[in-house]
Parts: C-alpha cells; sequence; structure tokens
C-alpha cells in the first residue's frame, strides 16, 4: 500500500514538471530513467559496510534513505551534503590506497542520493550538469556500488545533455577555435643521431616475448592499432561531444616536480577551453586518468593489444589511462612501476629512454613522494645526463611502444594531443609532443 | 550577583545528530546559543565533542565563590570554573545518549568513548575506561586500566598551583602514555618528554612539554607537523622553528596546527600564534600548504591565551575575552551568523554585542563550544 502511494505521489510530480515550459525535452523521461534504477523499497536500497564505518554514519545514511523514499527533498539533501563531506574527509585520511573501501562506497552513495535529490526537481540543462557533476565525483573518488550504479546513472545524464544541445554547436562552429591552438613552435629534437628504439611491424606473440619482453629491451610495434576505430574517429569536436560534460582529473603546472603544480577537476569542456584552445595561459594536462572505465562510451573506440596478455597479471588488471594535452607539456624523468604500451592517437610526442643501468647518473630526489623522478629537466639532460640509448619518436599514427620497467621515462609533448599510454615498463621516457595540434595517446598497464 | 559572575557554555556548527548545541534546533546552528544543560544545579566543566555526538562534564560546584569581582586574566579566571578535583558526572548528548557518575575527565570520538573515573571503593586509583559511544555507558567498557596512584599524586600537586587542569585527555595521568581513538588504545609515551598538554589531529599528534617547547609526530602530507616538509615522522621530533619560545597552548585540528605562546614578543606585545599545514577554508581552487609554522597576527594586535581546532576550522581566545574563528564554515561552526569559510581570523560578534568575556573553547570537528562570563558592567 505504501508503495501505491509513492508511486502515486511520483506520477503527479512528473505531471506537474511537464507543464513547466522551461524544462529540457524529456525531463519526465529522466527521472522515469533514474527511479528505474532504484529499488522500489528503501530496504532494499542498502550498502553492506564493515564495522570500520562508524555507527553515526550508518545511522545517517539510514536516514537519507528514508527521507528520499519519503519524498523530502530538501531534508535528504541536507543529510546526504553532511555525509559526502565526512566521508570526504576519511577518503583524504592518510595514504590513498590505504583508505578503507567502505568509505569510498560511502561516498559513492552520498553522491547518488545527491545526484538523484538535484534531477528531481524540474530543472534546466545547468541542473542536470550539475547532478552529473557530483556522480562523476562519486565514480572519481569512491568505488562501485548496486552494480555500479553511478555509471549507469551517468550514462542516462548524459544522453539527456547530449539531447537538450542546440544543433548549432556542431563541427563547424568549433573550427575558428582549433586554429588559435598554438601550432608546432616548440622544437623537435633531432633524432637521427641518436639511438633509434627499433622498430618492428606485427611481431608475433613469442618473438616479442622472446626478443623484447624477456630481456628487457624497448620496441615500437607498428600496425598493431591501425584498425582501432579511435584512428579515425578521434577529434577535438569527437571528444566533446562525447565526453564534454564528464568531469575528469587536470594536472596544472609545467611539470608534477613544480611548486605550483596542483590537481584540480573540471569537465572536458572546461579542459578543452581553457588549455587547449584559445591561447592557454598556463598548462593544463589529463594525464594518467582512467578515462575509460569512467567513459565507456570511448572504451568502444580502442582495443587492447594482444601483447598485453603475455603480462603475469590477470586481464582484469590491466588499467588503461588516457592522456590528452596541448602542446608543450613535459613529463620529468621518472620510473614507472608497470610495464607499459603507450599509443600515440593523435599528435606526435617526443620520448627518451635510459637504461637501468643509468639510473644512478640520473639524480632521483630524495623524497619519498618523488623518489622516482629526477631532478633534471629536458633542457638539461644533454650536459647532464649520459648518453641516452635509445630514443624513440611517437609519430601520428598508431605505432606501439613498448618499455621495460627498469628504464626510465622523461616525456614531453610539444603538440597538443591526447596520450594513451599502455604499460610501459617505466624507462627513462622522454616524450615531447611535436607539431601536429593535438596528442592523443593510450597506454595500458598489463604488468604488475 | 553570584549569578552575574557566573558563565555559562555557548554552542555553535552542526548538530545534525540532534547534539545539544544552543538550541539543538535543525541541523546547524550558525550564530552563538547558550547551551541547555540537563541539570540545572549542576555546572558544565568540560566539554568534548566528537563528530555525532557531545560529552559534557559537570560538577556540582564546590563551595561558595569567592567574593570581590570577577577577575579579568582568563588563567585566573578559569580557577573560577568548577575544577574538576571532585569527580563529576559526565552526560552524552548526540548519536550517543546516557550518563555516568563519577568522572574526572572525559574525552569524546566516533570509535571511542574515554573517561576518567574515580576507582570503585574507597582509597583505589582512579580507573581509565574506554567505551562504545552507543553503549550509552551501561555495562561492560571495552577497556579498563587502574591509573597508577603516583601518577595521580604527581597531577594534583601540578594542579593545585593555578587552579588549571592538569594533564587532560587524551594525555593519561602521569603522562606516561596516551589514549588513541585507533588501536592501539593505550601508547606508551617517553617519559624524558615530559608531557604537559598532548592533542591528536586526523592523522599527527602534538605534545607540549613542562617547558614549553612542542613536539610533533604523525603523517605529514598537509605540512601540518610543522617541520617545513610533507613527510611523516614516526616519532615525537621537536619543532625546532619554535624551539626556545614556550609555548603555553597547543591545538591539533583535522590536519592543522595551532600554537599560542606563553608570552608575548616584548613586554607587552601580541602572543605568536602559528598555524602549519591547511584548513580548507575557502573553497579556494588550490590550497596552498605550510609546512613550517607562520605567525598569525589577529586584528588590533589581541593578544591569544587558549585555541582549539576543529576538523577544518580554528577557534581562538583572546586575552580580552574575545574569540576569533577562522577556516571552514559550511556548517556555521565558526559563529559569524553565514556558512561561509573564511581564510583570516574573524571576531565573533555576539560575545561582544552581549557583553560576554570569552574564557575558554572546545572545538569539535565540525562545531565549537565557548564558555563565556559577563562582563562586569563599569
Amino acid at each position: 500500500m505504501q508503495n501505491n502511494v509513492l508511486r502515486l505521489s511520483w506520477q503527479v510530480y512528473l505531471m506537474a514538471e511537464d507543464s513547466n515550459r522551461d524544462t529540457l525535452p524529456g525531463m519526465g523521461p529522466l527521472q522515469e530513467a533514474l527511479r528505474a534504477l532504484l529499488p522500489r523499497t528503501k530496504e532494499e536500497l542498502k550498502l553492506d559496510l564493515s564495522e570500520n564505518v562508524h555507527r553515526s554514519v550508518l545511522i545517517l545514511l539510514q536516514q537519507a534513505t528514508n527521507l528520499f523514499y519519503e519524498g523530502r527533498r530538501s531534508e535528504c539533501l541536507q543529510t546526504t551534503e553532511a555525509l559526502l563531506d565526512y566521508s570526504w574527509e576519511k577518503l583524504n585520511t592518510g595514504v590513498w590506497r590505504d583508505v578503507d573501501k567502505d568509505w569510498r562506497r560511502v561516498y559513492s552513495f552520498s553522491c547518488l542520493l545527491k545526484t538523484m535529490c538535484l534531477c528531481e526537481t524540474p530543472g534546466d540543462a545547468t541542473t542536470v550538469a550539475a547532478a552529473l557533476k557530483v556522480c562523476d565525483m562519486g565514480l572519481l573518488m569512491g568505488a562501485a556500488i548496486l552494480g555500479d550504479i553511478l555509471s549507469k546513472v551517468a550514462a542516462i545524464l548524459q544522453t539527456h545533455l547530449l539531447s537538450g544541445k542546440r544543433p548549432a554547436q556542431g563541427p563547424a562552429q568549433e573550427q575558428p577555435g582549433i586554429k588559435k591552438a598554438r601550432n608546432g613552435h616548440t622544437s623537435i629534437p633531432d633524432t637521427r643521431s641518436e639511438e633509434a628504439v627499433p622498430r618492428l611491424h606485427c611481431p608475433s606473440l613469442q618473438y616479442f616475448r622472446k626478443h623484447y619482453l624477456v630481456p628487457q629491451r624497448p620496441v615500437i610495434l607498428e600496425g598493431v592499432a591501425d584498425h582501432w576505430p579511435c584512428m579515425k574517429k578521434w577529434s577535438l569536436e569527437y571528444i566533446q561531444e562525447i565526453a564534454g560534460c564528464r568531469t575528469v582529473p587536470v594536472e596544472v603546472g609545467s611539470r608534477y616536480t613544480d611548486e605550483d603544480w596542483s590537481q584540480r577537476l573540471m569537465t572536458v569542456n572546461e579542459f578543452i577551453s581553457r588549455y587547449i584552445l584559445n591561447e592557454p595561459k598556463d598548462i593544463g594536462y589529463l594525464a594518467q586518468h582512467q578515462l575509460f572505465d569512467q567513459i565507456p562510451e570511448l572504451k568502444q573506440d580502442i582495443g587492447v593489444p594482444d601483447y598485453c596478455c603475455l603480462g603475469d597479471g590477470e586481464e582484469e588488471e590491466i588499467t588503461i589511462n588516457a592522456w590528452f594535452g596541448p602542446p608543450g607539456t613535459v613529463s620529468p624523468l621518472h620510473q614507472d612501476p608497470q610495464q607499459n604500451f603507450l599509443v600515440q592517437v593523435l599528435g606526435r610526442k617526443y620520448i627518451r629512454l635510459y637504461s637501468p643501468q643509468e639510473s644512478e647518473a640520473l639524480y632521483p630526489h630524495d623524497t619519498h613522494l618523488l623518489h622516482n623522478t629526477s631532478q633534471v629537466g629536458p633542457s638539461m639532460t644533454f650536459q647532464l645526463l649520459p648518453h641516452p640509448t635509445p630514443f624513440l619518436e611517437s609519430r601520428q599514427m598508431a605505432s606501439l611502444a613498448f618499455f621495460r620497467s627498469t628504464w626510465r621515462i622523461l616525456t614531453w609533448r610539444s603538440s597538443p594531443g591526447l596520450l594513451r599510454p599502455h604499460s610501459c615498463p617505466a624507462s627513462c621516457l622522454l616524450e615531447k609532443s611535436c607539431s601536429s595540434r593535438l596528442n592523443i595517446g593510450i597506454m595500458c598497464k598489463p604488468w604488475t | 550577583m553570584a549569578e552575574e559572575r557566573r558563565g555559562s557554555w555557548f554552542g555553535f556548527g552542526f548538530c545534525g545528530f540532534g547534539q545539544a548545541l544552543g538550541s539543538g534546533r535543525g541541523r546547524q546552528v550558525t550564530s552563538p546559543e547558550p547551551l541547555r544543560a540537563a541539570g540545572t544545579d549542576a555546572e558544565v566543566c568540560s566539554v568534548s565533542a566528537s563528530w555525532s555526538y557531545t560529552a559534557f562534564l559537570s560538577r556540582e560546584r564546590s563551595g561558595p565563590i569567592p567574593p570581590g569581582p570577577a577577575p579579568t586574566c582568563p588563567r585566573l579566571l578559569l580557577s573560577w570554573l568548577p575544577a574538576p578535583a571532585g569527580a563529576g558526572q559526565v552526560q552524552l548528548s548526540g548519536s550517543a545518549r546516557g550518563a555516568a557518575e563519577g568522572c574526572r575527565d572525559a574525552w569524546a570520538s566516533e570509535t571511542l568513548l574515554v573517561v576518567l573515573r574515580d576507582g570503585r571503593g574507597p582509597g583505589a586509583g582512579a580507573e581509565l575506561q574506554a567505551w562504545a559511544p552507543g553503549s550509552a555507558l551501561c555495562g561492560e567498557p571495552l577497556w579498563a586500566q587502574t591509573v597508577v596512584p603516583e601518577a595521580q599524586r604527581e597531577d594534583r600537586e601540578d594542579g593545585e598551583g593555578d587552579g588549571t587542569r592538569a594533564r587532560p585527555l587524551p594525555l593519561l595521568p602521569g603522562a606516561r602514555a596516551y589514549v588513541s581513538p585507533l588501536s592501539p588504545l593505550y601508547r606508551p609515551l617517553a617519559p624524558e618528554l615530559r608531557a604537559r598538554r598532548l592533542e591528536l589531529g586526523t592523522e599527527h599528534a602534538l605534545l607540549l612539554d613542562e617547558a614549553g617547547q612542542v613536539y610533533s609526530w604523525g603523517g605529514g602530507r598537509h605540512g601540518q607537523l610543522g617541520h617545513g616538509t610533507l613527510e611523516a615522522e614516526p616519532e615525537p621530533r621537536l619543532l625546532e622553528a619554535l624551539q626556545g619560545l614556550p609555548m603555553a597552548e597547543v591545538a591539533a585540528g583535522g590536519w592543522h596546527s595551532v600554537c599560542v605562546s606563553a608570552t608575548g614578543l616584548s613586554g607587552h606585545g601580541p602572543g605568536v600564534t602559528g598555524t602549519t599545514g591547511d584548513e580548507g577554508g575557502a573553497p579556494a581552487s588550490c590550497i596552498a600548504l605550510q609546512p613550517f609554522p607562520a605567525l598569525l597576527d589577529l586584528p588590533l594586535g589581541s593578544d591569544a591565551v587558549k585555541a582549539s581546532c576543529g576538523s577544518r576550522h580554528t577557534a581562538v581566545v583572546t586575552r580580552a575575552g574575545e574569540l576569533y574563528t577562522w577556516g571552514w564554515g559550511k556548517y556555521g561552526q565558526l559563529g559569524h551568523g553565514d556558512t561561509t569559510s573564511r581564510d583570516w581570523p574573524c571576531r565573533v560578534e555576539y560575545f561582544v554585542d552581549k557583553q560576554l568575556q570569552a574564557v575558554a573553547v572546545s572545538c569539535g570537528p565540525w562545531n565549537t563550544y565557548v564558555y563565556a562570563v559577563q562582563r562586569e558592567t563599569s
């Protein structure tokens, strides 16, 4: 009986919204679609949490759930706000990997309720975009709950935002913006004089394993990713269309060893408009982010190289990161703990590698936080560092670069782009983005 | 006339669990409100607030109020507070309820309520008990330990002198150990540290010794340790930046630290307030970390004498009896009548307007309790 009453009140609410002409088309269906994701009764909307979650938090979670199912939206928002702030403090206590997963789940649950509450009022695109931001925070900082419900919520919200967009926002309008992007005035280092990383065309798995994986040698594998849809489909306009309203972490500052380096959250549209187009004032880099977990629509455009199956770990343990940035981004000489495959989708990247034997000559930082990073920047490398062996230049097409984990990496890019690095064994990888506008690459880490 | 000089507690900030905080209406109180204590005869002498509940320690006022006008110096004024030489009652309010008699001190956290109680039976030493907050202080504590009688005697000798309570929790009597809300509960301290006061932040700890020197240890990623780096310290390390400058008070917030100096820099100079770490105050796009103590000037050159920190805010009482707060303000914990965060110390006008002299302050993670007395009308 109670359920009927609830459903009746929902229907009345929806009908009231339809009469509001300022809403996006299809606001009613949005709520229906969201509601359909949730269980019918509040008793079923539950998280199984360990003892590490305080009794007081369980009280608030129950209270928030009750308020939501009773339709007391503003009170529910107040309660979830306290839950969000408290679990946020837990997420910021200690080292990230030691944070109890249950606190992240509490955070996700709170994001879920807040998103639902925000979408319940008749609103405009701004409200839905705000709700999507909250949802993204839950995806970025939280942990999967209720069958990865936040991903489903994000998909619904995104669909509704896109359907409300005016057709004028098409590629034609974007072109002038792209032309304003800086274009190749960063110098491209000469790679001829140095020893280049060898290139092979689609070697067999056994050949690759025997000659490169086992002896720990870097190699460029050509032709492996040519057929991936991203090679044809990806452009700034496409990324904006598919993922423009999604919130992502951006690194701001020339390099992560600088004092004024920081990380910020912003939507992909904001990132592109501020750090790719319109003559950016500072460097912003969407770096090392598992974009494809967050935005499954983009994941459909890429593949996973077969060579990744040669790793020790399970297929689920392969992490796929995206790297998306303007020209001139630099990653200092560093070492990754994992093996890497790097696919450059758009733009050019200059990468320099140093062998593990040369680690001691590379001036690692003293501190714990930066002990995998050299104190030496790219402009100084020629004088201070030993002769690099070997070089690599990633080109615009789908070359797949493989690096051993013991090598050290220094990267910088001289053109904007999205780089998706595959697990590169942490070598000295000096990446420099070269002349083309967009630099897009993919990296996945099959080995632990 | 006695009522005029008697002080009372005020509260503001988060009360989403219904913990007593002024009127206790709604989920947050943005401006100070008088606390409604449960018993009218009992005087609340100290407050320990956790996120979802508050522990009030009260006792009957012993003896008559001394004659003469109320002293203006906060140190002497504190002796007016019902001194907890005898035992009193602990009352819980919020997500945890219940009360217990025979308590000398109480310290509240989400996982543990720690109480120092009179021993059961005559002549017995005091007993330290750790309770689950939800137990309502009924049944058996999670953990109990008798306090060594010598330690108690030491404290009483120290305590008699200036009327201020020596070694409050989480520092244990005798200063050989302290209590932590995380396992292990009982943590020994090196005796050569001669701890006078200990404060716990979310990831770090601050210790003030008999000589006024400050030690810090624990996590340091937010610069809260004050040693100039973001590295953690496993053991108590002397805060060299403040060496030679005797401190009177230390306070630990969630991820920041505050120290108040004992005397001014000159004959009548301002008290030095150092703060390290970040307080997450104004929602700036970027929070800068401050890993060294930095001198913080209060407006009008006021002297700080007492300080307390919440999760992401700070409250300071000055010699003149004013209250300044700054940091995160989203739940009204700054007491300025709004939910705005502030990066710089701002005076809480309520006390000025009501002719109240702030004497003591105790912050919970998201709220603030202040003890104030009515000023002499001259």
